[in-house]
């Protein structure tokens, strides 16, 4: 059985928009991000993000751990960045370095170096900044969206009935495979299976891995067909489909729209103007 | 002739990748309002009755099809699914598989939306379904928070909402709790009264009787080998097909000599040692909002074979998942062997004490049945040779032996139950947890799967978690019953479930086999099956 998240009516702030206009305003925000890579456009962003989440009313204790764990790998990806210098390459050419730090040691006839340059550190910086207000708003949708309301919001977004229905099943086999999973691997445990102790090459421990894998991905391979069976019993597909749920635009999801759509173009023409591209502050070069 | 709601004309079926016919030749036909009983053992062709009915053979499982299906005279091959869909209505074993809305009035209104019906009219027929299950209660609901007996109830009006003439039902108390398998029998009494008529594959007849079904079909590899009254049953069933009353058995079986399966008993110097698995206070909950357990003590001793009875939700998984160590304490503890859960690993419990999940297919991977039973012995570092000879034993418990080299996930859900048995069964732990072991199991084999099991030398406890009070009866001696979170009762079986009213409480009801020994204690001292209670009638 599909598993929802976990959604409940806050009263909050983005609830009181239709779910449509939500996620609009999202697409539009999402692409307008990923037009700047100058951390000066880029803090408006978060500062966006941010809005929305702190007017969400939720509560930390609901949803400390997809943000530590996605904070924590945006985090990480980040500093790996930064330390490798790799990934930055083909927004900046030219390196100003401001320390350089060497190990007392050599592995293999290298010696390991950690440059800190300008470029590297701002690029982190934007890339966190960058990757942070994405998640943060993407965070959001599932406590924020009424799961009654996928399928109608997708119908609404100008999607087929079919291709509607099945991104609504989409979305909530997410949170269904982690379920799963999890019993999987409560089960696998119960038999003296420890993942921590996996050990062996590459192959070995990816071989090792089976008796998670394959229950998951077989359940949810029956899982989809008992869903398709459970579809085809009740005359799925026969014809145009009649929504149950009603949605119906307001004045403030127009303006919602609007402010969206707006946002959109004006990040665009920011970027066709060859603004909002990488940025150090000129003081710091040499 | 024509005008039967339902006739089935020299119905056979092959399925594609398998020899043999599944169904052979089967001709029956259904009244309107009538209520129709299907038994047999699994593999006996039930299942694959109802698909051909219902359309899903030949459009989603393919294979030779032979004679025909009508449907008020008209024939199903000429009928889309979408069509089909609005004549018969089918529910499912597990309501679990069915349910698609994420809530209730979205999951009754699944069915109409697809017919694009007017809004008005969707909401005022799923309500009506509603009404009629007496389930409008649950309208805003959502279905994921059901409880197992609320989902079965749900799932069958989202069908009864797209009106159709024949419903079908698929082992619809399989899940259940016995109060919660009484009230949809109820109910389906109520619908073929009304002119529903209903097609009803079970195989605890026993409790099927109760609601006066007017025929019984009883099926036999592919074949229908009795079709008439209730009455002429018990004369034609082979003995453990299916679950018969305890009268009926008993009156079969005369005076045979009485057999009883003995669990090694506690010698007076065990009493003595320190409890298997202690609980301490324990408390627990998922969200610290909501408390699912209060306050549970008890202890596990050398010799107990323990039934936990209660309805569905009380917390009777969540309990002994604490066994294992799965799940910590939020206060009091736990103990196995006197170590604290919290310091241990869930592998180092599970090499004293075995945990059966509820479901098999969490957990079945390896390519073969011998490599999926060898898993758990290797992960505990068995030595070879044992590991071998463990899951010979283990597969003869369960009679899988000719299954040995198969895969596992090719097998039916019942022998993919059985496997998960033998699974931990070869871990040879002292202590053995099963979950509604006999959940999907036909009669015959979870009889003798609990036969085997608790003769089985070298466990030297044994948990279960079951819906069915005759296994409590049969089996246990000690009853714990669990609702609310909290242990109501623990004791001797006699002792515990002679409490009717207490029973009725945590929504167990009685079987006949219950009240039959009962009825006969003073006489033969101890709880007895039915085929031993012959002698004493």
């Amino acid at each position: 059985m599909l598993v929802a998240w976990r959604y409940r009516f806050r009263n909050s702030f983005v609830q009181s928009f239709d779910p449509r206009a939500w996620v609009i305003f999202y697409l539009c925000f999402l692409l307008s991000t990923l037009a700047f890579w100058d951390v000066r456009f880029l803090t408006p962003m978060l500062a966006i993000a941010l809005f929305w989440l702190l007017s969400a009313r939720l509560a930390w204790d609901e949803v400390r751990r997809p943000f530590l764990f996605i904070g924590g790998f945006v985090f990480v990806f980040a500093l790996l960045t930064f330390l490798t210098g790799r990934g930055g390459s083909e927004v900046y050419t030219q390196e100003h370095l401001l320390r350089s730090f060497a190990a007392s040691f050599t592995l293999l006839g290298w010696r390991p170096t950690l440059d800190i340059t300008i470029e590297r550190a701002f690029f982190a910086l934007s890339q966190f900044v960058r990757v942070f207000s994405i998640a943060v708003m993407t965070i959001l949708i599932p406590y924020s969206l009424n799961p009654a309301h996928y399928g109608i919001t997708f119908r609404g977004l100008g999607l087929p009935d079919k291709i509607a229905y099945a991104m609504d099943l989409t979305m909530r086999f997410i949170p269904t495979f982690g379920r799963d999973f999890q019993l999987t691997m409560d089960a696998q445990r119960a038999r003296g299976y420890e993942l921590e102790k996996i050990s062996g090459g590459l192959i070995e421990q990816v071989r090792k891995l089976g008796p998670l894998i394959v229950p998951v991905t077989i359940h949810a391979i029956i899982g989809s067909e008992d869903i398709i069976d459970a579809m085809d019993l009740r005359a799925f597909g026969m014809g145009p489909r009649t929504w149950l749920e009603e949605l119906h635009y307001r004045r403030r999801d127009l303006i919602l729209i609007a402010v969206g759509v707006l946002l959109l173009a004006a990040s665009f023409s920011i970027s066709f103007a060859g603004l909002g591209k990488f940025w150090v502050p000129p003081q710091l070069l040499p | 002739m024509n005008n039967f709601p339902l006739l089935v004309e020299n119905l056979s079926f092959r399925y594609r990748d398998r020899k043999g016919a599944a169904i052979e030749k089967i001709s029956f036909s259904a009244e309107k309002g009538e209520l129709l009983l299907l038994a047999g053992a699994s593999g006996c062709g039930k299942t694959t009755l109802v698909r051909a009915i219902n359309g899903l053979i030949p459009r989603s499982y393919k294979g030779e099809v032979g004679g025909r299906v009508l449907l008020g005279g008209q024939d199903v091959a000429n009928l889309s699914l979408a069509q089909i869909s609005q004549r018969v209505g089918t529910v499912l074993q597990d309501p679990e598989r069915q349910i698609l809305g994420t809530k209730v009035i979205n999951e009754v209104a699944f069915g109409l939306e697809n017919m694009g019906l007017p809004r008005a009219e969707i909401i005022q027929r799923a309500e009506q379904a509603l009404a009629i299950l007496k389930i409008s209660a649950l309208r805003d609901r959502e279905t994921f928070h059901l409880s197992g007996g609320e989902k079965q109830k749900v799932a069958l009006a989202g069908v009864l909402a797209m009106r159709p003439s024949v419903l079908l039902l698929d082992e619809p108390l399989a899940s259940l709790d016995p109060a919660s398998a009484l009230e949809t029998l109820e109910m389906v009494r109520h619908l073929a009264d009304e002119g529903l008529t209903i097609l009803m594959v079970e195989h605890r007849v026993e409790d099927v009787l109760k609601i006066r079904p007017n025929r019984v079909m009883y099926m036999a590899e592919g074949q229908i080998r009795y079709l008439g009254e209730a009455a002429g049953l018990g004369d034609v069933v082979r003995e453990r097909e299916v679950k018969l009353p305890a009268r009926m058995i008993a009156a079969r079986a005369g005076s045979q000599p009485v057999t009883t399966v003995k669990f090694p008993a506690a010698s007076d110097s065990d009493a003595q040692r320190p409890p298997l698995v202690r609980f301490e206070n324990v408390t627990f909950g998922y969200e610290s909002a909501r408390e699912i357990l209060h306050g549970i003590n008890l202890e596990i001793r050398k010799g107990d074979v323990i039934a936990v009875l209660g309805p569905n939700g009380a917390g009777k998984t969540t309990f002994v998942k604490h066994a294992i160590g799965l799940l910590k304490p939020v206060s009091g503890r736990v103990t196995v062997n006197g170590k604290d859960t919290r310091q241990a690993s869930v592998a180092e419990i599970a090499s004293t004490l075995g945990y059966v999940f509820q479901s098999p297919s969490h957990m079945l991977f390896a390519p073969t049945v011998q490599e999926e039973l060898a898993f758990g012995p290797k992960n505990l570092k068995h030595p070879p040779q044992e590991i071998e000879k463990q899951v010979k034993n283990a597969l003869d418990v369960v009679n899988l032996k000719d299954k040995e080299a198969d895969p596992p996930l090719s097998l039916s859900f019942g022998q993919q139950k059985r496997v998960s048995i033998a699974a931990i069964l070869a871990m040879r732990s002292k202590i053995l947890v099963m979950d509604e072991p006999t959940a999907g199991q036909d009669y015959f084999n979870y009889m003798n799967f609990m036969d085997a099991i608790v003769q089985m030398p070298g466990f030297d406890a044994i948990l279960f978690i079951t819906h069915d009070v005759d296994m409590a009866v049969i089996y246990a001696n000690r009853v714990i019953l669990v609702a609310d979170g909290a242990v109501q009762a623990d004791g001797r079986p006699e002792a515990v479930l002679k409490d009717f009213e207490r029973l009725r409480a945590c929504r167990v009801v009685p079987t006949s086999l219950l009240e039959l020994n009962l009825e006969k204690l003073p006489e033969t001292g101890q709880f007895l099956r039915a085929e031993s209670l012959g002698s004493v009638l």
